[in-house]
């Protein structure tokens, strides 16, 4: 049985997602010390800035423009709109080489070895239901149930994977929601009409167990710590990071915070970029 | 600003730090409570601890666990296990303990977060 862990990174012009691969995989080898790949739409750009070598295997993807718009924070008082590519990601089904896959985000910091256990698990589908906010100073209900009439959220960030006939059927029901977005949002009562694939997962697991809640995904160990983009990344020191939370209800004023061996979902890119910079630049 | 206002609010953020990073070292506790045996997933709780103490003291060799997937496994060496559960709870909150003691030693936040 073949295992390895892996990434999509489509840039957008404005996200560097294929330098937060590289990171990434940096970190798996060491922490996983499984092999990756990567799926993306620069592969010029990869093999020249970074060569091949963090990479198991590189898989060329179609250019496309991306027709998702969104606001990027980068702490809570600066923003920015630009596009993001989130679509074809239930296509990892036929493009993963392995056997067993763990598919992440390029950004979910990887501090510890704890999804390691996935593989040796008798769960073949495994995603994270429970996460924590670090901050815990804001609502958390946007991650409980993907509207407030709706059904249960399910974190698309991680995903593991057996190559199994229910789950080629799983990854295809994604594919389906995803090309009929603006019926299903309207039948799971999702009032923005942006694509998400965490909504796309949470809407097909909910059919998948007959309608209702059940247990066709189990979740994966621990929970999904996470901070979102008005919180800035501020340090990285091995497996050490310092984070600038929002204080509640004082915009633009944070608390700090440092997290040691837990692995974090960042989703401010831009300090995640700006840390990652300095990272290459003291390599 | 009135300093006495200005040292209460000081001590505010000390305590808002302080709060945050006791809660985010209970939470890697908890993390390192998960125990896989044979293709399950635990967390090592003080009852079942006790329940696989009483099952070695019964002098049963295997016995059927529900994991934290709800799924039944099977455990075949269970004087392993159980030797195996103590260890990985005692070294965890062993690990749990030092830390926060010395979490709480910090009186500044720049110490409680480590910062040059």
């Amino acid at each position: 049985m073949t295992k390895g862990v892996f990434l999509i990174a489509k840039n957008n012009g404005f996200i560097d997602y294929v330098k937060q691969a590289v990171f990434l995989a940096r970190r798996i080898k060491n922490h996983l010390g499984m092999p990756v790949t990567i799926a993306t739409d620069s592969v010029d750009y990869l093999t020249d800035t970074f060569g091949t070598k963090d990479f198991d295997k590189i898989i060329p993807l179609e250019y496309s423009k991306g027709t998702n718009t969104r606001y990027f924070f980068d702490g809570s008082l600066s923003k920015k709109t630009a596009n993001f590519k989130n679509s074809n990601r239930a296509s990892v089904y036929d493009l993963s080489p392995y056997d067993e896959t763990l598919l992440m985000d390029t950004d979910y910091i990887i501090s510890n070895d704890l999804l390691k256990s996935c593989f040796e698990s008798k769960s073949n589908l495994m995603l994270y239901r429970q996460s924590d906010d670090i901050a815990k100073v804001r609502e958390e209900d946007e991650f409980e149930f993907i509207s407030n009439t709706s059904v249960e959220f399910y974190w698309a960030t991680v995903v593991y994977f057996r190559k199994t006939q229910t789950n080629k059927v799983f990854f295809d029901l994604i594919k389906h929601i995803e090309d009929e977005w603006n019926h299903y949002r309207r039948v799971y009562q999702i009032t923005s009409s942006l694509f998400r694939n965490d909504f796309a997962f949470s809407i097909a697991i909910h059919i998948m167990n007959g309608f209702q809640n059940g247990n066709f995904v189990q979740d994966l160990p621990g929970s999904m710590m996470y901070t979102i983009d008005k919180d800035v990344l501020w340090q990285l020191n091995g497996d050490d990071m310092m984070f600038l939370v929002e204080k509640k209800d004082y915009l633009g004023e944070y608390t700090a915070l440092k997290t040691s061996g837990q692995s974090i979902h960042v989703m401010n890119k831009i300090s995640l970029n700006r840390i990652i910079d300095k990272e290459f630049a003291d390599d | 600003m009135d300093e006495r206002l200005e040292k209460a609010l000081d001590f505010s953020n000390y305590m808002l730090t302080l709060n945050t990073q006791k809660r985010l070292l209970a939470e890697k506790y908890q993390e390192s409570l998960i125990y896989f045996y044979s293709g399950s997933q635990f967390t090592i709780t003080r009852e079942l601890i006790t329940f696989v103490s009483v099952m070695v003291s019964a002098d049963q060799d295997e016995v059927v666990l529900v994991d934290d997937n709800n799924i039944p496994c099977l455990v075949h060496d269970l004087d392993n296990f159980y030797g195996e559960i103590l260890n990985q709870y005692a070294s965890a909150s062993n690990t749990y303990h030092t830390a926060y003691v010395n979490l709480k030693k910090n009186r500044s936040i720049e110490k409680l977060v480590d910062y040059d």
